[in-house]
């Protein structure tokens, strides 16, 4: 999983802070916390249908979580699964610097999903995240699903942004202003490891070089009132821009003749997000309302090239390539959730999403059309009882009416979830 | 676009607050508000001091979210008290992690985690085969016990006189005084009782009663701190009381009274349901909380 260097010293640098924070142990915010959250999953597709939404089946991913022969899983196999367990190291350095390193593991196989440092000691509200980290765009993006109040991510983030959202080797800079409302903003500057939003056809032969990093910068603000002790809203607003995409390859052949053809170019996008809380005051969130909902949008600005026969190796290259036309691919999706606590440790939710109701997609071969393809709808519904505070129990019950062939679809996930050792505080 | 990045970060420090505004404490629950306002009364009315309470006062302190609004408040302030071992683990952290404000950092002048320098009561998983669960640090609930407030008050006085050098001895003094005025109630209120009186806990919180006034704690509806009753672990208590004098059933309003009404119907206890933080945060609400909880016992006549 771990393909370039940068991470692997990255790695190094967060395990060397967790180790020399463990040194300092006797400073007050050097503990070393470690949890394990481990998930355990039965998966039933109760009828099947349409699999993939229409127009987001394959949007540049370089790795195919979803077919289960490499990297850990995130789609659902049908009956038992590991689900998404999680081993986080969480460090302090004196009052400098936290740290985080965070594995994702299944049965096979192990990825390193976060791996940071954070300031504490920067003056006038401004902190400086540096590493491989979650991206704090929207609001799911940058929670790990045992905070989700679903058993799967969001088709938004998954469809827009990945398998693991937008998750990504570089630095963040914020500052909270030093307002009596809650204000943040925040920039993000990241390699763009080839994920769904800054996709990389990684084809060394035909696309010599990727532009030099750093290829993707978000920005982000998020701005909460105090509302007293019963109401609690944060609103959101994020953006951002991958300067090389790269998707659609194909090689293929005219009679005899080898020819190569892929969309470059790049894509941005825009965002808003909300969650409002009403906190009961009852025991074991019994009477307590969250309602989340995000809607992103996409855009990519692309052209058409065809590659260049080279005589030296006698293949053809995309690299200084014949450009065709250019076209904007636009898709976006929203979802809507509400979570409430009916009984002491009991809750149940209901979630609404959308996927493309803007879909203007490539429509593939040497065309430069644009399909406008229907949007694809889910629905969710999940009862969840919480026997103690580090274990919950979650049924979910998923209606899929995704765009395409083969209609829609019904599902059934049960979650158990489990968080062992030092259960660390949740940001909101 | 590196570039552009830096030039954003180079950029914003000269938006920064200004000078000649009041020092921001801003602390967890109303009872540490009363010693802070208590103590540095004159300080607030000349507004040289500004006071923020984060837990409103009926909620458990234990599970509270990590508000936009509390990052806002420690984001601004000079001086974070808090009450440590662990009573607001599950949300301060994630807080004070965030609030890009390193002067309330552990170790620094503005930050003041009361228990670290407390006698605590044990709590049943400081060690043994349940350590490591919510009160391992010992019982985070000092608030419910005057005796040790009034040892607060005087850790919380040296504090702020940190911030106001020039009014450090009537910081100290005022402290005095309130000390005395804690210790005179508890005893007060403690000589009305009938001596001996024995009550069960819901949580490992009022159990500090038995600190400072004659009565005597003898179990909980937890089975463990933070993990709900059992229908099996009331069964027992009821088996293990059923033969002894009685006694009465103590929880926090916030709690679920299920586990009290069990008890009532089975062995006929009076079950009392107590406020844990004083509604306003200065001395005449803690005074009648401290009232309040000794009402839940038997007044010689
Ligand atoms: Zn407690």
């Amino acid at each position: 999983m771990i393909k370039k260097s940068v991470q692997k010293s990255l790695l190094a640098l967060a395990v060397g802070v967790a180790s020399g924070s463990a040194v300092a142990a006797d400073h007050g915010n050097s503990d070393v916390d470690v949890s394990i959250i481990l998930e355990g999953l039965f998966y039933n597709e109760l009828s099947s249908g349409t699999s993939s939404p229409e127009g987001f089946g394959d949007s540049g991913h370089d790795h195919d979580h979803d077919h289960g022969d490499e990297g850990h899983q995130h789609g659902f196999e049908e009956g038992f699964g590991i689900g998404h367990s999680e081993l986080a190291i969480d460090a302090g350095l004196g009052a400098l610097l936290d740290g985080r390193l965070l594995l994702g593991f299944d049965d096979s196989d192990v990825a390193v999903e976060e791996a940071w440092v954070k300031t504490r000691s920067l003056p006038a509200g401004f902190q400086l995240k540096f590493g491989k980290f979650l991206s704090d765009i929207g609001y799911a993006n940058s929670r790990h699903n045992h905070s989700w109040d679903f058993a799967d991510r969001p088709l938004v983030n998954q469809y827009l942004f990945g398998d693991h959202g937008l998750q990504d080797v570089g630095l963040q800079g914020t500052w909270q202003l030093p307002t009596e409302n809650y204000a943040l903003l925040g920039v993000e500057l990241l390699q763009g490891q080839g994920n769904t939003f800054d996709a990389y056809a990684e084809q060394e032969d035909v696309l010599e070089e990727q532009d030099s990093g750093p290829r993707v910068v978000t920005a982000f603000m998020k701005y909460g009132p105090d509302l007293g002790a019963d109401h609690a809203v944060q609103l959101g607003l994020s953006g951002g821009y991958a300067n090389q995409y790269v998707g659609g390859y194909d090689k293929h052949f005219h009679g005899t003749e080898p020819h190569t053809t892929a969309q470059i170019g790049s894509s941005w996008f825009a965002g808003v997000d909300g969650v409002y809380k009403y906190s009961s005051g009852k025991a074991y969130g019994e009477g307590d309302l969250r309602i989340t909902s995000e809607y992103f949008y996409v855009a990519r600005d692309l052209a058409q090239y065809s590659g260049d026969y080279h005589e030296e190796d006698g293949d053809y290259h995309l690299e200084g390539a014949i450009k065709g036309d250019s076209y904007t691919e636009e898709q976006d999706g929203f979802y809507v959730e509400g979570v409430y606590g009916v009984l002491p440790r009991w809750q149940v939710g209901l979630r609404a999403e959308a996927l493309g109701l803007i879909n203007e997609k490539w429509g593939g071969g040497h065309d430069t059309e644009l399909d406008s393809l229907d949007a694809s709808y889910k629905y969710s519904g999940q009862i969840t009882w919480r026997p103690v505070e580090p274990v919950f129990l979650r049924t979910q019950f998923n209606h899929k009416d995704f765009a395409g062939d083969d209609g829609s679809s019904n599902e059934v996930v049960l979650q158990l979830n489990v968080a062992l050792g030092a259960h660390g505080a949740h940001n909101f | 676009m590196l570039r552009l990045f830096l030039f954003f970060i180079a950029f914003l420090p000269i938006l920064n607050a200004s000078a000649g505004e009041p020092v921001r404490v801003v602390v967890t629950t109303n009872s540490l508000g009363m010693l802070v306002n208590e103590i540095a009364q004159p300080l607030v009315e000349q507004r040289q001091l500004e006071l923020k309470v984060l837990a409103s006062p009926g909620r458990d302190v234990h599970y509270l979210d990590a508000r936009p609004s509390f990052m806002a408040a420690v984001r601004r302030a000079d001086l974070l008290i808090d009450t440590g071992a662990g009573l607001e683990e599950g949300w301060l952290p994630a807080i004070t992690a965030n609030a890009a404000n390193p002067d309330i950092n552990s170790g620094q002048p503005g930050r003041l985690s009361l228990a670290a320098s407390l006698q605590l009561r044990p709590s049943i998983t400081t060690t043994g085969p349940h350590a490591g669960h919510v009160h391992r640090h010992g019982n985070p609930h000092f608030n419910i016990d005057p005796l040790r407030m009034a040892k607060a008050a005087r850790l919380v006085a040296r504090r702020l006189g940190h911030f106001f050098p020039d009014q450090k001895a009537l910081l100290i003094k005022r402290s005095y005084h309130l000390e005395q005025a804690l210790k005179q109630t508890a005893e007060y209120l403690s000589e009305q009782l009938i001596p001996g009186q024995r009550f069960i806990a819901y949580h490992e919180d009022v159990d500090y009663l038995e600190a400072w006034l004659p009565v005597q704690n003898i179990g909980y509806l937890e089975p463990l701190p933070g993990l709900p009753p059992t229908s099996k672990h009331l069964r027992e208590l009821v088996e293990k009381h059923q033969q002894q004098e009685p006694a009465r059933v103590l929880y926090a309003r916030f709690n679920p009274d299920q586990g009290a009404r069990f008890l009532n119907e089975r062995l006929g206890w009076p079950t009392y349901a107590l406020p844990l933080e004083p509604e306003t945060p200065d001395w005449n609400g803690y005074k009648e909380l401290l009232q309040v909880w000794a009402n839940a016992f038997e007044q010689k006549s």
